[in-house]
């Protein structure tokens, strides 16, 4: 699964994450983390469980505010121009929950309103059949597959066409067929010019589609950049090597630098 | 016309529009809804003798104010819990909507609800007790039906702020309306005796029997209507106030 690269230097930035700071109560999820994403990038953030991911993407989808730091999309800061902000995002939450007494197709209706997009019958139609979806156009989002649910909460993250796309751990649970058709969407996103910024836990997936990635542990920041020049940059860590089973690969690198631990 | 490229901020307009479609949608599929708004009420309506309880306009005031209870106060804020619970909101509030949009349209939909169940209760009760109102009389009776409808929103909008797991909001709504049922009901027909009776008046569904009773029979109005009008806004007031204040939208 080889997908077009687009190197650091390319295309100005879309996504500026700046000194991050997020607290729950004394606890800090994330810890003064800084990055940025081009235009036309695949970037993943990569961390154990409770590293901050899914904090990070919260604060730059504005589900709740920093307590430091920045973060700016298209040049907008998202506390400031908060709806600005989220007009320009496509959004697929961890676990994506839609009103069960509506079927899809008055879910898609729903969601390109808010949009902004007064869509037709037929052009909610083409829509959900270009992610398959056609048949289960009067099905309430529940009834449908793993695989259908995750197809339909990417149509409604790009229902408008947003420069760039948040994912978190988009791909869990999912088949390899399904898993490869997601990627497939995902990819004829970013040849339209999209951004793309996931969460994943599956470092072949990570290695394989994004440009760069951040490991980030505790809310730190511990490693950025692309993926093979993440592992030749630590192939001769110690911490990686005494991880390694032979070919140093990122999934080493990642244990390597946050630690065997289990997390929970 | 048909907008299909996304404009930098979506017209409120069409986000309004939006979503009070959906919350409509939702509100007409809810089986639950449709018994409790409308058939309980006319139930009672069938079921209780003028003579017993009171008059006709006490009668269709306490089946209106049943259904508003059970619309605004337990419909509303179990779906408002459950839809928190479950992410509907976070899944709303990363789209460029802002959240006072969100809960408005929810509110409007329960309010025009209201005006539909006390439309509804009001034409059967006149219907099944023989009783003629006044076009200016149908007015009043719906006005203080959207006003009974606000009252009882923003009790469910309190309890939504001060309690979050929808499975507890399930309990203590029914909980709360079996204690405004007996105490605005029993109080009010003088079963219990004077000093409750005089308590009850002022509890949200004693002062809303008063003002439906008050409002068929205006050339009686008196302190009491007025008290029970005041203390209707006092309540809409202060749950709100605690409704908006402590309300949260994430899920636990």
């Amino acid at each position: 699964m080889e997908v077009a690269r687009v190197s650091d230097a390319e295309g100005p930035l879309i996504l500026e994450v700046q000194d991050l700071v997020a607290r729950y109560g004394a606890q800090t999820a994330v810890d003064g983390l800084s990055f940025s994403i081009r235009r036309g990038e695949i970037f993943g953030l990569l961390g154990p469980n409770g590293a901050g991911k899914t904090t990070t993407l919260s604060v730059i989808e504005g589900l709740r505010k920093p307590d430091g730091g920045r973060v700016t999309v298209d040049g907008a800061d998202t506390e400031r121009s908060a709806l600005s902000v989220k007009a320009k995002l496509g959004v697929q939450l961890q676990a994506s929950s839609f009103q069960s007494e509506l079927t899809i197709e008055q879910l898609a209706r729903l969601y390109s309103g808010l949009y902004g997009l007064n869509l037709q019958r037929r052009q909610l139609r083409e829509r959900l059949a270009d992610a398959g979806l056609a048949q289960e156009a009067a099905k309430p989002f529940k009834k449908l597959s793993g695989g259908q649910q995750q197809r339909f909460s990417l149509m409604v993250a790009t229902i408008h066409d947003p420069p760039i796309l948040l994912l978190d751990e988009p791909t869990s649970g999912l088949d390899p067929q399904s898993r490869r058709q997601l990627w497939d969407r995902i990819e004829g996103s970013r040849r339209r010019g999209g951004s793309i910024l996931l969460t994943t836990h599956s470092m072949e997936e990570a290695q394989a589609v994004c440009d760069r990635v951040a490991i980030i542990d505790r809310g730190r920041l511990q490693a950025l950049g692309a993926p093979n020049e993440l592992v030749a940059m630590h192939r001769e860590d110690p911490r990686v090597l005494a991880v390694s089973r032979g070919d140093v690969t990122l999934e080493d690198v990642f244990i390597g630098l946050t630690g065997s631990a289990i997390r929970d | 016309m048909t907008e299909t490229v996304a404009p930098p901020r979506p017209p409120i307009g069409l986000t309004l529009r939006s979503l009070v479609r959906a919350d409509t949608t939702v509100m007409l599929r809810s089986r639950q809804a449709l018994i409790l708004n409308f058939i309980l009420p006319i139930v009672i309506l069938v079921t209780t003798n003028r003579g017993k309880l009171g008059n006709t306009g006490f009668l269709i005031g306490m089946a209106i104010t049943y259904g508003l209870l059970s619309s605004a106060l337990i419909g509303y804020s179990i779906t408002v819990a459950r839809d928190r619970e479950a992410g509907v909101f976070q899944r709303l509030r990363v789209t460029p909507t802002p959240t006072w949009a969100i809960m408005a349209s929810r509110l409007g939909v329960q309010l025009v609800t209201s005006l539909v169940v006390g439309i509804v209760v009001l034409v059967v009760g006149s219907i099944m007790h023989d009783t003629y109102y006044t076009p200016g009389e149908y007015l009043l009776l719906l006005a203080v039906a959207v006003l009974g409808g606000a009252v009882f929103l923003s009790i469910g909008q309190a309890l939504v702020g001060l309690v979050k797991s929808a499975t507890a909001i399930n309990a203590i709504g029914r909980v709360l309306f079996i204690l405004l049922i007996l105490v605005g009901i029993l109080g009010s027909t003088g079963i219990l005796g004077d000093d409750f009776k005089n308590i009850a008046a002022w509890t949200p569904v004693g002062a809303l029997i008063n003002l439906f009773s008050g409002v068929l029979s205006l050339s009686t109005w008196g302190a009491t209507e007025t008290g029970a009008l005041l203390v209707c806004f006092g309540y809409i007031v202060v749950f709100a106030v605690i409704g908006i204040r402590w309300f949260r939208w994430e899920p636990q």
